[in-house]
């Protein structure tokens, strides 16, 4: 069931919405630039899954270059279903090429890895610039590239979002996955539900807090029109993988609920933060304490209403037969 | 006596035609007037001289670029009115549209090939000081708190120009600089903006240079696009973005019609009317057909070897933005 869920979220993933908004008819348009990049691929790509590289997400996102979202998966087990679907369309040579110095210069890497790269160096410039196209201009000539290769950027400033957003979530992916594993191996203790929600939750909200100022910034741009869809998309993936390891394997309603709630609790939560001023933001995680509990709450009492009308609703049959054969109704003549 | 001379004479022409059909001694060729030699000239002249088109004739290469110059050195004058004529003034907006997809920063340099009367050229430098006033501004607003000091310098710094941005502007017609040096004196861009004569194909520039390049309404004048292409990745630095503002194909069937009737009915008229020159207005929506589509040039922009090539069609296909990278 859980390999289900993971195949259709890849399924979701591959079948990503098109970043590259140009107001022209796309079919003819896609295959040139899929043609654009097989040629960028032939100029030996030859960087796999390296794990000295801290940035091992964007190597399987480059690789699924059949969608232009950037999905990153953190997990490598994870994302065998994803990436090897994907990979069966890019072919990658890169074991027969031996590059001089052994390392990545810029006419070996995709157009995808460069522009992840561009948007990474960006992020240092966001507290100066805010989240704007000037940020990326900046990050771009720190690269070496001029400030024009940031118009590569049709999206602007939603790309820089976007990207930091999956940076954040693949971050977390990570860490959970992680933890997870520490469980399995019997080194960790396993957490409760509502401690292991309120801790993911601390964790991926942690992740903000160096943009702080400029954050409001960021989630204004993301509330853009042409950004909600891969918004949304990147939230709703973050909420299910929370979900997913916390222990979740629901298929009924319960499914829905529960990512509502949770989808409720984080946006409520990042808002606070946005406004807290309070020392390393002890008045969020309170807040959280709270909504969590809330949700726990809820999620009793529903319990207890449903037992309890049940009891009633038996009482009152019970009530009713005892007046039938009171008043004799009952017998059969 | 005769029959050996005709004999000796027909070796002769062999051996002639032996020569040509190395195919290298056309020309001399071409003033024989022999019967048997000028079979031969016909096969070797036509594997030596290539054609391209000037608008719907074919001519000779060579003498593309000379009839080129010659209609834009008797437009020059009037180049800007009827500019506006032919296009109702929405000449205008695409050249806007090209400069806000471009969205340069502060501090880049331009190269503006066949820029001719410089109007994108004084877009630029106009976007690009709204640029660092609103940059400026911001960081005004954003520091309070200001020093002494920093008053001081703000007294003494009077730069409200484009800064340290430059704006080359390349075109192989003198008459056509001319024109947009006045016009730089009058709307009064003084800083920041080069003349440079040059063509397209060969650019008197060393490589590495520019941020941008833009050749607006110029690349299908050119009679080798390659080599423009080719030159334009040469110049510019890495990074570096290839913009082309060019007329391309309607793909609507309606719009086409209307377009097609409009350009070959009413503007070389409008020529005539305005500047007194109907036929290089001919030339003009001429040379239009005969450019490649938007994905036709893409490709060959790719070959040239940009990345991320992409184009933004406006007003319905009648111009197109290509664009293009070189990382």
């Amino acid at each position: 069931m859980a390999v289900l869920l993971r195949g259709l979220r890849a399924g979701r993933a591959l079948r990503g919405l098109s970043k590259v908004t140009v107001p022209v008819a796309t079919s003819p348009h896609c295959t040139g630039v899929r043609r654009g990049f097989h040629r960028a691929v032939l100029l030996q790509v030859q960087k796999e899954s390296d794990p000295d590289d801290s940035s091992s997400t964007t190597t399987s996102s480059s690789s699924s270059s059949s969608s232009y979202h950037q999905h990153y998966q953190a997990h490598p087990s994870e994302s065998e279903p994803a990436s090897s679907a994907s990979e069966q369309e890019t072919p990658t040579p890169n074991t027969s090429y031996t590059d001089q110095a052994g390392e990545e210069s810029e006419d070996y890497e995709t157009e995808e890895q460069l522009q992840a790269r561009i948007l990474t160096a960006a992020l240092e410039f966001v507290p100066q610039h805010g989240w704007s196209v000037e940020a990326i201009s900046a990050a771009a000539e720190t690269l070496g590239l001029s400030s024009a290769s940031a118009g590569m950027f049709t999206n602007g400033a939603g790309d820089l979002v976007l990207h930091f957003i999956a940076h954040c979530n693949a971050q977390l992916t990570e860490t959970l996955a992680e933890q997870h594993n520490q469980v399995q191996l019997g080194q960790a203790e396993k957490k409760t539900t509502a401690e292991f929600l309120r801790d993911a939750v601390e964790i991926r909200l942690r992740m903000l807090i160096p943009y702080i100022d400029t954050w409001p910034q960021a989630m204004s741009i993301l509330l853009l029109p042409h950004n909600i869809p891969d918004s949304l998309k990147h939230l709703s993936t973050m909420v299910d993988d929370i979900w997913y390891y916390a222990g979740d394997r629901s298929t009924d309603l319960n499914w829905y609920t529960r990512r509502a709630a949770l989808t409720g609790i984080y946006n409520t939560t990042e808002l606070v933060m946005l406004q807290d001023s309070s020392p390393d933001f002890q008045d969020t995680w309170a807040f959280l304490d709270n909504r969590i509990n809330d949700i726990v709450n809820m999620a009793n009492t529903a319990k207890q209403a449903q037992a309890t009308g049940e009891a009633v609703v038996q009482g009152l049959m019970g009530a009713a037969v005892t007046l039938k054969n009171l008043t004799g109704m009952n017998q059969r003549r | 006596m005769a029959a050996p001379l005709k004999t000796f004479g027909r070796k002769v022409l062999c051996g002639y035609c032996h020569v040509l059909h190395k195919g290298l001694l056309c020309r001399i060729v071409a003033s024989s007037p022999s019967s048997l030699v000028s079979g031969s000239r016909g096969y070797s002249a036509g594997s030596e001289e290539k054609s391209t088109h000037f608008g719907f004739e074919t001519v000779p290469e060579g003498q593309k670029a000379e009839r080129v110059y010659k209609v834009f050195e008797n437009v020059a004058q009037k180049y800007d009115v009827m500019n506006d004529a032919m296009s109702m003034g929405i000449h205008r907006l695409w050249k806007d549209t090209l400069l806000h997809i471009m969205n340069p920063q502060p501090g880049i340099r331009l190269l503006d090939t066949a820029g001719g009367t410089g109007d994108i050229s004084f877009r630029f430098l106009d976007y690009v000081q709204s640029q660092r006033d609103r940059q400026r501004r911001r960081a005004a607003r954003t520091n309070q708190t200001v020093s002494w000091q920093q008053i001081a310098a703000n007294y003494t710094s009077s730069d409200t120009g484009p800064g340290e941005s430059r704006a080359v502007v390349c075109d192989i017609n003198k008459e056509m600089l001319k024109v947009g040096k006045q016009r730089a004196e009058q709307q009064g861009y003084n800083t920041g903006l080069s003349w440079v004569v040059g063509d397209a194909e060969e650019l008197p520039f060393d490589d590495n240079q520019f941020d941008v390049y833009t050749i607006a309404f110029g690349i299908r004048n050119v009679t080798h696009i390659e080599q423009a292409l080719q030159e334009a990745l040469r110049v510019l630095k890495p990074g570096g973005r290839f913009m082309c503002l060019e007329f391309s194909r309607v793909s609507n069937p309606l719009l086409s019609r209307f377009y097609d009737a409009y350009s070959f009915q009413l503007i070389p008229v409008l020529g005539e009317v305005i500047a007194g020159d109907w036929k290089s207005y001919q030339y003009l929506v001429e040379s239009i057909r005969r450019f490649p589509d938007q994905e036709t040039f893409k490709g060959m922009i790719e070959d040239a070897g940009f990345f991320r090539v992409q184009y933004f069609n406006l007003t319905g296909g009648v111009v197109a933005i290509h664009s293009g990278f070189k990382l």
